[in-house]
């Protein structure tokens, strides 16, 4: 690998420094550890190997837009779209995943945690990382048109529906707002 | 011509997210100050967003993978494979090169893109004190949440002594302090927490008035804000979103004038 010492350092000052946000996207995306390491493992080693090549200001977003490319390359992605209905209700999908076993459960306060992880983790990936990147990676909108590369008309439509599929399956529990 | 309805709603998400051009949000506040069915629209928004702030895992990196990077870094080709499954290295190699090209191109557009990024050597300065505040160890060299604690620390090790009010009941608690050097001089750091981001605020004495004016900018992805007050003159980093931060700025900013004197 052709990069100098130089670079080097660079990128453990740039880059690694992201290594939560990395796999914090990947855990999302994958959905299981160890898939998640794998992804994040391959996104560095493709970061450090193009890093020659990267001038912007904003490594954070140039590390997550590697850290998803990596996961949509990975047989995770593959395997997670194959198990997704080809047609249907999303949200009917959703509540039905983020469900818990009776009614009165639901109610149960501690319960809003695991509903609301497991309705996210049932998104639709486009949907689940827009709604990552913005709320636990905090990204501006046009950080996540990065990271996608989606126009920002894009990302607001995807976060929009995000939300509007999580209230539902957040409501039908009686956990939502 | 007055917004309905049906445009405002839409609209919504991108206004709590701060991400609304700033006519069309005030058209947008207009229409939430006369229409009660929208501002319900709106709480609810916001109950969704904290429902998903306050629950959503933010799943830490685990210490193997962190170590197995870092330790890889000098020679990225032999990354050991994660056990007990194979290296998914192998496998995508062939895949590597057509994702080059996306790369780039992506990389490309952030340069575009980020023209706000344009950053100055005390920005660059700052976002390295931030990132290395964030290495186990270092973020703290007196840790309290009480001021009363924080404050009487940096006595006899500053030529200044700093305010440190706590910002708790708005959401940014006090988490310590340290000492840091910035621009060629010793400064106060305070740390503040915001859910799972921390919130570095560096400050030091200058002279002047200040103009009351607040500076954000970005780098790196983190953001920085900056501002002087008299006598004063502050610098916040964090990788929470530029919204928040300029909160964070504007608590600060309502607070009495205080005097940089009295160091010891």
């Amino acid at each position: 690998v052709a990069v100098n010492g130089g670079d080097d350092r660079r990128f453990a000052a740039e880059i690694l420094p992201h290594l939560d946000a990395a796999y914090n996207l990947a855990r999302w995306l994958a959905r299981n550890d160890a898939d998640a390491q794998d992804v994040v493992q391959d996104a560095y080693l493709r970061a450090f190997r193009f890093f020659g090549g990267f001038e912007g200001r904003n490594a954070r977003a140039w590390l997550l837009s590697i850290v998803r490319n990596a996961f949509y390359s990975s047989l995770a992605a593959r395997e997670q779209h194959e198990s997704l209905p080809e047609d249907g209700d999303v949200a009917a999908e959703i509540a039905e995943l983020a469900g818990p076993e009776s009614p009165e459960t639901l109610l149960i306060r501690g319960d809003e945690r695991r509903l609301v992880n497991e309705a996210i983790a049932a998104l639709p990936p486009e949907f689940r990382e827009a709604l990552v990147l913005r709320e636990l990676e905090e990204l501006s909108y046009r950080e996540i048109a990065e990271v996608t590369g989606v126009p920002i008309g894009t990302v607001m439509s995807r976060l929009s529906r995000a939300r509007a599929l999580l209230r539902r399956a957040l409501r039908a529990h009686g956990a939502g707002p | 011509m007055s917004m309905t309805c049906h445009d405002a709603v839409p609209l919504l998400d991108a206004f709590l997210d701060g991400e609304l051009e700033p006519a069309r949000a005030a058209e947008l506040e207009r229409h939430l100050g006369g229409c009660e069915v929208c501002r319900a629209a709106r709480r609810r928004s916001e109950r969704l967003s904290a429902a998903v702030r306050g629950n959503a895992v933010r799943h830490a990196a685990p210490d193997a993978l962190r170590l197995r990077l870092a330790g890889a870094l000098h020679a990225p080709a032999a990354l050991p494979p994660i056990a007990p499954r194979p290296a998914p290295v192998h496998r995508l190699l062939p895949l590597a090169a057509s994702f080059v090209l996306g790369i780039l191109v992506t990389s490309g557009a952030a340069v575009y893109v980020d023209r706000a990024d344009r950053a100055d050597e005390t920005a660059r300065e700052l976002v390295a004190s931030h990132v290395r505040s964030l290495m186990p160890g270092h973020l703290l060299d007196v840790q309290s949440t009480d001021s009363h604690t924080v404050k009487p620390w940096f006595a006899g090790k500053l030529d200044f002594s700093p305010p440190v009010p706590d910002f708790a009941a708005e959401g940014f608690p006090l988490l310590g302090g340290r000492l840091d050097y910035v621009g060629g001089r010793s400064v106060a750091a305070l740390a503040y927490g915001r859910r799972q981001h921390v919130v570095n605020l560096y400050l030091w004495p200058a002279p002047g008035t200040g103009d009351g004016s607040t500076r954000a900018a970005a780098m790196n992805g983190y953001n920085l804000v900056t501002w002087r007050a008299p006598g004063w003159r502050y610098q916040a980093v964090s990788d929470l979103n530029a919204a928040e931060l300029r909160q964070f700025a504007e608590l600060w900013r309502k607070l009495p004038p205080q005097e940089p004197t009295a160091g010891r």
